[in-house]
């Protein structure tokens, strides 16, 4: 720890910070330390595994490696290394101030990925995502976004890569945060409202339901098919997948560094989790520590919204990622592909489904996972804000609410806990959302699993 | 041009001043003890909001029922349809409402509390919508707006308005005055609502509207119904759309039983629950809020009386209502008639409000502060 005196007052280092040459330079691969391997997808129609040639039509060769991959490290290409530098290594915060507000004898430490041009840690994967397909002389990208997070961080990426990309965006989340769809048009990006009537599956959605708020999965489904019907067209997905994981990796490897850096490790380490990939990206160095015997105890938490409980109250199963079926079949936990979580602020983590290796993980016990309310979650992201300063995502409250809670813990036992969360993302363009929250307008939604649970034999089986 | 019914009902609210919990048949009584009527002024306070309003055309009552009122707040164009004597009653509100439903009208607005409230819809009942100015001792009904100015602006927005449902209470006065609490359904009227849209800030939130809602939680009611149980249904539409989804017609203000998707009994009494529920091992209670203030026991579901709720065990009760509803009311009362039972529901309370989606609802027992 280094201690500044100045002016005869001592300061206590605040901003933990790695120097450019100091940022990883490889992605670390936790599938190389899992006891045994990850379930494979499954085709959506033959229910036989996977293999390359099924993929090729939507994802570049080396994604599609990087996706079956069980090397343990995975260099970054130079030039993609390049693009990261221009907001990486990201600073390690110590958050004195909301120790101080919170009376808790444990130390907080937050990786700040708010630093990046879209405002997230989305970019550190939409960047070697677009690399990877302008090699593959691709020349468009499909995507979906719920918030709008994923959207401009891949609008970002194709326009250093020159190269076109068509965003789907969840329709609730395109009235909600206009500002995300117009970051998306000053990187260059065309941003559609889903369900659309451009694609088969929005068309059926809206025949169905036109007044449907969309959901993550319906807008997958119109991108996959985008991408699927047209030969100059790849897709890309901002979390969930086993290469989009990899690539957050670099966050908690810094993490690590930077934390060694002042003589620590954490307790505890914390993430919020839609799809998987800030959690995992935080996570999962720390997890293979776990697994390898280097640090048996850390114990490492995703926290997920109480309306949208996949890792909680989910089954672990095979499941399509999205709602119409098109995308091969997942080993992970599930609230089945057909569930259309309520439209909360927090549109980042309106899943139904989760990363296949968060899953595994949560499932064999390597991490758990936890949720909370939306306005439990506002009026920690409310406590950070005026501690801290930074007003964090929604999204993002979740992983504080948890940060919180554990300090607070530590407050009562006497523990002098580190604890490390991923503040993934600013809410900068999330004020009508804390608007809500201060006009007392934000609703409670929860997932009524005990009555699911009951007759569970009665609904239809997922397959 | 939208044509407005406008009622007031002068003497509302003035038993509630002088303690008399009510003004029915006790005007002379109120008087007596001094009250002065008010129900005028709160009626005027949402008018004034619509001077200006060119596409508004208000049928109405001579005197203070009505006229006095538009000509105050400088609304002229109006069109006197009902006379009444020197002082009115509720046979008065009874016949005014007959002439507006005689001339037509798209929405009638009135001034009162839950007594004019049961006295429109005696007479309009569903086919014209209602929305009561809050001006009245008791109101339990839910088609009042919060306060005169939210009823203006639901007048003013009425072409974008859209209709929910909501219930009238009947108000036993007597019984009321003697220290009970004696509410019961009386009807389910329709109230205009801002469609589909919940303000905040400028940012505006598309919300499904009722209809869709109800069916969803229908159809996940269906799915999560379990066979052999005993489903005892209480009164309200959301509860209606259940029984309906199962192809069965529902008792609307009144309690139903269900089992294996089929209707046992229809308008179960109290009794009935009781010997239906004697030996039944796994008895479920599906229930909606009730009125203004959001009862999920005690008004309007009596017949689901604390002993068939303890058969059941609360952990069995099933509430079910719609994000509009929900929205108005900021938490659930609980009066069974036995606090101690109220106090097993704690402190919140889960309410399905669509398919596999709930709302965490606060719960507060009558008499808690």
């Amino acid at each position: 720890m280094y201690i500044f005196v100045h002016d005869n007052h001592c300061t206590m280092q605040t901003k933990i910070l790695l120097d450019e040459e100091q940022m990883p330079r490889r992605w670390y691969n936790v599938q190389a330390d899992l006891p045994t391997p990850l379930d494979p997808p499954l085709h959506p129609a033959t229910h036989k595994p996977v293999g390359p040639d099924d993929l090729k039509a939507i994802f570049p060769m080396e994604l599609i490696k990087q996706e079956v991959s069980t090397d343990r490290y995975i260099d970054i290409p130079g030039e993609v290394q390049d693009v990261l530098r221009l907001w990486r290594p990201s600073p390690l915060y110590r958050a004195f101030r909301l120790e101080k507000y919170l009376k808790t004898p444990a130390k907080i430490y937050y990786k700040w990925e708010g630093v990046s041009p879209a405002g997230s840690h989305k970019t550190n994967t939409s960047v070697p995502q677009a690399y990877y397909n302008m090699k593959a002389g691709i020349e468009r990208i499909a995507t979906e976004t719920g918030a709008g997070q994923w959207g401009s961080a891949l609008a970002f990426a194709t326009m250093l890569y020159d190269l076109e990309c068509t965003v789907y965006m969840v329709r609730s989340s395109y009235t909600q945060k206009p500002y995300r769809k117009s970051m998306m048009q000053v990187w260059g990006a065309e941003c559609i409202p889903s369900p659309s009537m451009k694609t088969n599956s929005g068309k059926a959605v809206l025949e169905k339901d036109p007044e449907t708020p969309g959901a993550l999965g319906i807008a997958i489904s119109e991108a996959v098919e985008d991408a699927a019907t047209h030969d100059n067209t790849n897709y890309a997905l901002g979390s969930v997948l086993n290469h989009v994981c990899l690539h957050q990796t670099i966050i908690g490897q810094e993490c690590r560094e930077q934390l060694a850096m002042v003589d620590d490790y954490p307790d505890v380490v914390i993430g919020c989790v839609g799809g998987g990939s800030n959690f995992g990206g935080i996570g999962f160095p720390f997890a293979g520590d776990k697994m390898t015997g280097k640090h048996k105890d850390v114990d490492i938490i995703g926290v997920e919204p109480a309306s949208c409980p996949t890792l909680t109250k989910g089954a672990f199963m095979y499941d399509f990622g999205d709602v119409a079926g098109l995308t091969p079949l997942l080993k992970m936990f599930t609230l089945g592909h057909d569930f259309v979580p309520p439209s909360i602020h927090a549109g980042g983590l309106r899943y139904h489904g989760d990363s296949p290796i968060v899953s595994r993980l949560v499932h064999d016990g390597v991490m758990r996972a936890i949720s909370c309310h939306q306005s439990e979650a506002f009026e920690a992201g409310q406590i950070f804000s005026r501690t801290e300063g930074i007003i964090v995502a929604p999204e993002t409250s979740h992983a504080v609410r948890c940060a919180i809670d554990e300090a607070i813990k530590c407050k009562k036992t006497g523990e002098e806990k580190t604890i490390l969360f991923n503040c993934s993302g600013h809410g900068n363009f999330d004020m009508s959302a804390y608007d809500a929250y201060y006009a007392g307008q934000l609703v409670d939604y929860e997932y009524p699993d005990e009555l699911i649970k009951e007759a569970i034999g009665r609904i239809p089986k997922i397959q | 041009m939208k044509r407005i019914g406008f009622i007031v009902n002068p003497v509302a609210g003035m038993g509630g001043s002088v303690g008399l919990k009510g003004t029915d048949g006790n005007v002379e009584e109120a008087k007596r003890r001094g009250a002065v009527p008010h129900a005028g002024e709160r009626a005027q306070r949402a008018l004034e909001q619509l001077h200006g309003k060119k596409d508004l055309a208000f049928l109405t009552c001579a005197g203070a029922m009505g006229e006095a009122v538009l000509t105050a707040s400088g609304l002229e164009n109006y069109e006197i349809v009902y006379t009444p004597g020197s002082d009115t009653t509720s046979d008065d509100t009874r016949a005014a409402a007959k002439a507006f439903l005689k001339t037509g009208v798209d929405l009638i607005l009135f001034c009162g509390g839950d007594g004019t409230a049961r006295d429109i819809f005696s007479v309009a009942g569903r086919d014209v919508p209602m929305l009561g100015i809050p001006a009245g001792v008791k109101m339990y009904s839910g088609v009042f707006a919060v306060n005169p100015d939210a009823a203006a602006e639901l007048v003013a927005g009425l072409d974008k308005a859209a209709l929910r449902d909501s219930e009238v209470m009947d108000v036993d006065e007597e019984a009321y005055r003697a220290g009970t609490l004696d509410t019961r359904l009386f009807g389910i009227a329709r109230t205009p609502v801002i469609r589909g849209m919940v303000a905040v800030s400028k940012q505006v939130y598309e919300q499904p509207d009722e209809e869709r809602t109800k069916r969803e939680i229908a159809q996940f009611m269906q799915e999560v119904m379990l066979p052999g149980a005993l489903y005892i249904i209480g009164a309200g539409t959301t509860t209606d759309a259940i029984v309906r989804y199962l192809g069965h017609q529902k008792t609307l203000l009144g309690v139903d039983v269900v089992r294996n998707g089929r209707l046992i009994v229809s308008d179960a009494d109290e009794q009935v629950l009781l010997r239906l529920t004697e030996r039944e091992k796994d008895v479920r209670i599906i229930i909606s809020p009730i009125g203004a203030q959001g009862f999920i026991l005690g008004r309007g579901n009596q017949q689901i009386s604390p002993a068939i709720v303890r058969r059941a065990g609360v952990g069995h009760v099933i509430v079910v209502a719609t994000p509009h509803k929900l929205q108005d009311i900021p938490e659930l009362l609980v009066d069974s008639g036995d606090p101690a039972l109220d106090r097993e529901f704690g402190d919140s309370i889960q309410v399905i409000c669509g398919y596999r989606i709930a709302q965490r609802k606060k719960v507060r027992q009558q008499g808690q502060d």
